[in-house]
């Protein structure tokens, strides 16, 4: 399944990793890849790391905030020692071996000195010579000498030599005179950098359909036919606009907007075949964003299919689309026309084949993804082949392996896909790298080191509060300003400010300086939630020299600005509230002591399915000892269920193969027909035990992955069970493998998706059901190419490279019939055996009937049933009975519990690439904890006042962790807590009889200093 | 709503299920009424008895406690702690005269921000019709307050807290955490102290 990694010959193994390209995949691999002790060189084309992610307002499913999500990985990125980042700069040449190879770096100069630079501006503000603002997609006008964005890292400026006039005319030179810090350097030269890297992570994203395939929609002709891009510009709070959705040609919002799909996408004209996966979502995600601008303009959405197949996408869509009152056509204009009156016509003819027109306002073109523009020098550069349409060619069973051994590709390059893929398979790369070069972990990283801690215990509280704007996410609703002004007059306050995005890495500089300056020794940070922001504010909080206790966070998006979006006056009072009750408990915080726990460093997955399998691989190959406890006879799972790939291989035999590595890996122990029985501890120290039908075993281990899989929907609909002629897509792929796959008289097959899936039992998409009726279809084809086949669909969800099959299988003349779901496909058995279908074709206008001698049923994933394992656990399931990821977009594989992970189908459906890369991305994840070795919990533990504990005893016995004891000093009995096993939960002191028990930050005099200001405002 | 009474709520919610669950209501845009303010604590079996009092003393019409659902507690069993708390705080409401309903303890799910905003928007409607503190009971506000204010002070001390272990030692060693059970046992073995503190 994976590269094979040579016997780590020790000495020339680099522990040090290039990762090209720094938009949310790259960055994510080379954090992942640093907790896994190795040193990352992140080699970025442009003048910063963000990539397209930056450029978004919001991100789908949970229309997020973009920014909000990605700046502290920016920013971390950006602080971590063992991450060297080259911005402007390419990889050019790579030589030598898996774990030892030379890169060739061009670096393009900045002519402004990074170290040096202060990113004060001021070279922007006096530099002459215009030039378009590429980050605004050039709605707006930059300056040579310019930042990328503001909230770019590194926050440092640079100079485009295309248009400096000092560069190409030695005219001007404005900026060396106006800045203060000397940074300006003009005679800054292209540098040619030798790295050596023991392997490389591609992860370039990808490129702009061209202009010309724009033009046919009218773009550049028509000012008001704008691009995606452009649009989610327009929404954003730090677009050209400020976050007004204007139209470009009279500046006034339009009132009818048309979204067109597939522009470039599914497109033969213009040779992208694929589908590009993620513009169905996102043109959502813009409508509803739309919507939120205006509650009135009229908003249309064209498709040829609704391919929203993610996690909970269709959910998503279903309420967009009914909340924002969208009117949804399955059509493809071909064209946008110009009209005298103004507006843009557009033309377009439905499945019955009536032909339409209408005029609107604002166009927008979904354009698709394309391959990075410079793909093939890049594979030249990196000695890896590319696939047909220019992505990077890797295989199935290996999806994150690029041709070449020891070079990984992950995020778009790969194949089109959303952000949770490509943090995915970032973890994924990290992990396999991380197996390879186990030899030379941790030979090239240095430890984080920060400034000494200033002892603030005899300071008065000096409180600062920083209160977010978060784009217009709470700027939009709450006034900002005005909560701001108020946190000034608040008791033990002596700073107050607002800022556009408290997490980004210019305002993470002002915070460390307005610290120092202020000599601020208590930090209130107004904005989104501290689960998701805490510990980016507390490294901060470290770097200006505090303990990272001193810290507290009011929620005034999240549960204000979020819920409250049309009650301004109401949220920002609340706001104000929430800030108060924050500054009140900040008076009473104090630093408290950090503890190191060790970590056994093992893991335990459950589930040996093809998820569990390669995770337990994954891990091992890393060094550590794996559990791996199925609940059958044999490994395998439901991938034996499959006897072709969509390329003809067989998985089975993938399979065997795993197997037996798995079997044979002397890191690896398997338990067969065992279950895990109880589980108790916490990431680093689990102990499970596990019951197999011989014995019950107790295992130690530090983390835990749950592979625990799902199984096909058992259908009950369409006469299944009453004939021999209606099977399952399992079971044809069963039958298509065996002696005689297809009846000799057999004459007509008919298909029908969604079985299950998409609100008949199962409320989701199953995603892997439309590739598997392409493949059989494709198959059955082969076999007998006059075979009649119909598939009954409500939508080909082909996504990616599935494109190509989908039309294959047109090509072979498979009828494909779109159904709707109130009006589905009827399956009349006959006495005589034959089974009719009867549905209705929207071409013809009217129902049709065909004999089927074979009606195949493609069937939805039901996950196995988790609610034990989650119990035990303490980790939540959706309402579909998936695990709950930590957060879709951040943490697609983590569970909120630390140390517990998850993938394949017990997180969602998805196919067994998918599968691979996020069993491997939960391995690299799973990994963190016993590569650092130690766990550094949060110190919330409970401390006893020996002066006032009577020794009753009670909170030991309450204790749910016997992380409190007992002990006998001068014949009085006293309670003490052991640090190390305090989960922090506070039972112990809300049943202290005497109220000698307090907890760290969250303190009875700090609760009730939140409520003593609570009641200020309510009695007001 | 905007007619009637807008009621001061403050909440006390679990970092790993209700605050979640708050979160990801916002997350989702679902929009409930600005009447909560929320303090974050790790678990509801953190909570002291004399919290919601003081709440309540201090200004509050209503108090939320949310946690996670019976048997889903993050830290194994605080949320049944908090039943226990929770069932003094509505002993002592009884006996001040005021509203039971002014106190609710409910449990939501990080996987369940609409449920929260369902119960946060019903609860809210439901003090709103109340009116503010002292009107639905027909008792002086002020009066009330100071009352709670005493009360929120005598459950900090001993004898009501022996109490209060002594329910939850035997809720513990019952396994029957149904809220009538606990607060069978809390009316129980509070009696006394209760009673020496409500004359």
């Amino acid at each position: 399944m994976h590269t094979p990694v040579s016997t780590p010959s020790a000495p020339q193994t680099v522990g040090s990793v290039m990762v090209v390209g720094g938009g949310v995949a790259g960055v994510q691999a080379a954090l992942d890849l640093t907790e896994l002790g190795y040193k990352v060189h992140l080699v970025e084309k442009s003048g910063a790391i963000g990539g397209v992610m930056a450029r978004l307002d919001k991100t789908f499913p949970t229309n997020d905030c973009s920014l909000c999500i990605l700046a502290p990985k920016l920013v971390e990125a950006g602080r971590d020692p063992n991450i060297e980042i080259l911005t402007l700069s390419e990889l050019v040449d790579l030589t030598g071996e898996p774990g030892n190879f030379t890169a060739t770096i061009r670096k393009q100069p900045r002519y402004i000195d990074e170290e040096v630079c202060t990113g004060c501006g001021q070279c922007t503000l006096y530099c002459l010579k215009q030039i378009g603002n590429d980050f605004n997609e050039n709605l707006e006008t930059s300056h040579a000498a310019h930042i990328d964005y503001s909230q770019a890292v590194p926050a440092s400026y640079h100079i485009d030599p295309k248009a400096c006039l000092k560069l190409n005319y030695d005219t001007c030179g404005l900026c060396a005179v106006a800045c203060q810090a000397g940074a300006i350097r003009f005679d800054d030269k292209e540098k040619i950098l030798s790295l050596q890297v023991g392997a490389v992570i591609l992860a370039p994203g990808f490129g702009r359909i061209s202009d010309e395939v724009m033009a046919r929609y009218g773009l550049g002709q028509f000012q008001d036919v704008i691009t995606a891009f452009e649009h989610e510009r327009l929404m954003c709070a730090s677009g050209p606009t400020g976050g007004e959705i204007l139209r470009l040609s009279d500046r006034k919002h339009p009132k009818k907007i048309a979204f067109l799909q597939c522009i470039g996408s599914r497109d033969e004209n213009c040779g992208n075949n694929y589908c590009s996966s993620v513009c169905c979502m996102y043109a959502i995600k813009q409508a509803s964003l739309a919507r939120e601008h205006d509650p009135e303009c009229e908003i249309t959405l064209f498709f040829m299919d609704i391919r929203t197949h993610g996690k909970g996408f269709d959910a998503a869509r279903e309420r967009a689309v009914r909340e924002g009152n969208f009117r949804v056509i399955y059509a493809r204009p071909p064209k946008v026309e110009d009209v005298f009156d103004g507006g843009l016509l557009l033309t377009w003819a439905t499945e019955d084949g009536k032909h339409h027109n209408e005029k609107f306002d604002l166009v927008v073109l979904s354009q698709g993804l394309e391959a990075p523009d410079d793909a093939a020098g890049l594979a030249r550069s990196a000695g890896i082949d590319l696939n047909p349409y220019l992505f990077a060619q890797t295989s199935t069973y290996t999806p994150l392996a690029a041709s070449r051994p020891g070079v990984y590709v992950i995020g778009a390059f790969q194949g089109p896909k959303d952000i949770p893929d490509s943090v995915t398979q970032a973890g994924g790369a990290a992990a396999l790298c991380a197996g390879q070069l186990v030899s030379g972990r941790g030979s090239e990283t240095v430890t984080a080191s920060f400034p000494d801690e200033r002892d603030i215990s005899a300071e008065e509280p000096r409180i600062g509060v920083f209160v977010c704007h978060c784009g217009i996410n709470i700027g939009g609703v709450v006034k900002v300003p005005a909560v701001a002004e108020y946190a000034r007059s608040l008791p033990g306050v002596v700073y107050a400010t607002d800022n556009l995005y408290s997490c980004s890495q210019d305002t993470q500089k002002l915070l460390v300086e307005t610290i120092h300056q202020h000599r601020l020794n208590r930090l209130v940070v107004a904005a989104c939630t501290p689960r998701t922001h805490e510990p980016l504010f507390q490294a901060t909080l470290r770097e200006a020299g505090l303990n990272r206790s001193l810290f507290e966070m009011a929620n005034i998006r999240d549960q204000c600005s979020w819920v409250h979006m049309h009650e301004p006056e109401a949220a920002t009072e609340k706001a104000k509230d929430a800030v108060r009750m924050s500054v009140a408990k900040a008076r009473y915080l104090t630093a408290l002591e950090e503890q190191q726990l060790p970590v056994t460093p093992s893991a335990l997955v459950v589930g040996g399915g093809l998820a569990g399998m390669t995770s337990a691989l994954a891990i091992a190959e890393q060094g550590f000892e794996v559990t791996l406890v199925e609940r059958e006879q044999e490994l395998g799972g439901r991938t034996l269920l499959l006897t072709r790939d969509r390329f003809g291989n067989d998985p089975r035999t993938t399979i065997a193969e795993l197997v037996s590595t798995i079997r044979q890996h002397p890191k690896i122990i398997v338990h067969t027909k065992a279950e895990i029985a109880a589980v108790s501890g916490y990431v680093g120290n689990f102990t499970t035990t596990v019951d197999t039908d011989k014995a019950s075993v107790v295992v130690n281990h530090g983390v835990m992955l749950l592979a625990t899989g799902g199984r096909p929907y058992q259908p009950s609909q369409y006469h299944y069970g009453e004939s021999p002629k209606i099977l399952t897509q399992l079971e044809l792929e069963k039958k298509l493998a065996g002696k005689q796959p297809l009846a000799k008289a057999a004459k007509q097959v008919v298909m029908i998706q969604c079985v299950g899936s998409r609100g008949e039992d199962l409320a989701y998409c199953s995603r892997v059901c439309c590739g598997q009726a392409l493949k059989n279809s494709l198959r059955l084809k082969n076999l007998r190419p006059d075979l009649g086949i119909t598939v009954l669909y409500r939508d080909m969800r082909a996504y990616g490279f599935l494109e190509d099959n989908y039309r294959a299988a047109r090509e072979a003349g498979v009828i494909f019939t779109r159904y709707q779901v109130e009006q589905k496909p009827e399956v009349i058995p006959d006495k005589g055996g034959a089974v009719r279908v009867r549905y209705h074709d929207p071409l013809l206008a009217e129902t049709v009937e065909l004999t089927a001698d074979l009606l195949v049923l493609s069937v939805g994933i039901v996950p196995e049933d988790p609610t034990t394992l989650a119990r035990m656990l303490k980790v939540p399931v959706t309402a579909k009975k998936f695990f709950l990821e930590a957060h879709v977009k951040l943490q697609p594989v983590d569970l909120p519990v630390d140390g517990t992970y998850v993938c394949g189908l017990a997180h969602s459906p998805r196919s067994m690439d998918e599968t691979i890369a996020q069993a491997q991305a939960a391995a690299g994840r799973a990994c963190h904890p016993l590569a650092r070795g130690s766990i550094t919990p949060a110190p919330i533990v409970s401390k006893v006042d020996p002066e006032k504990c009577i020794g009753c005893g009670a909170c030991e016995a309450f204790c749910p962790y016997k992380a409190i004891t007992i002990y006998k000093e001068d014949k009085s009995r006293k309670a003490r807590t052991l640090t190390a096993s305090c989960k922090g939960c506070g039972v112990c002191a809300a049943r202290c009889p005497t109220m000698a028990i307090d907890m760290g930050r969250f303190t009875l005099e700090g609760i009730m200093a939140q409520i003593k200001a609570f009641g200020e405002g309510a009695r007001q | 709503m905007s007619d009637s009474y807008q009621p001061k709520i403050l909440g006390f919610l679990c970092n790993w299920c209700c605050y979640t669950a708050a979160d990801s209501a916002g997350v989702g845009r679902y929009q409930y009424p600005p009447n909560l303010r929320v303090i974050r604590m790790m678990c509801t079996g953190r909570l002291d008895p004399s919290f919601p009092l003081e709440g309540l003393a201090t200004g509050a019409d209503a108090i939320f406690v949310g946690g996670c659902h019976p048997g889903e507690c993050h830290y194994i069993d605080g949320n049944y702690h908090a039943l226990v708390s929770a069932s003094l705080v509505h002993e002592a409401l009884d006996r001040l005269g005021v509203n039971r309903e002014r106190f609710l303890i409910d449990w939501a799910s990080a996987a369940e921000g609409p449920n929260f905003v369902k119960i946060i928007t019903a609860f809210t409607k439901r003090v709103a019709a109340l009116g503010p503190l002292g009107s639905s009971e027909g008792l002086d506000q002020a009066a009330l307050r100071t009352r709670l204010a005493e009360a929120a002070e005598a459950v900090r001390g001993r004898k009501i807290r022996t109490g209060l272990i002594n329910a939850s030692r035997e809720m513990m060693k019952g396994g029957d955490f149904s809220r009538k059970t606990v607060a069978g046992l809390v009316a129980e073995k509070c009696e006394k102290a209760l009673n020496e503190l409500f004359v």
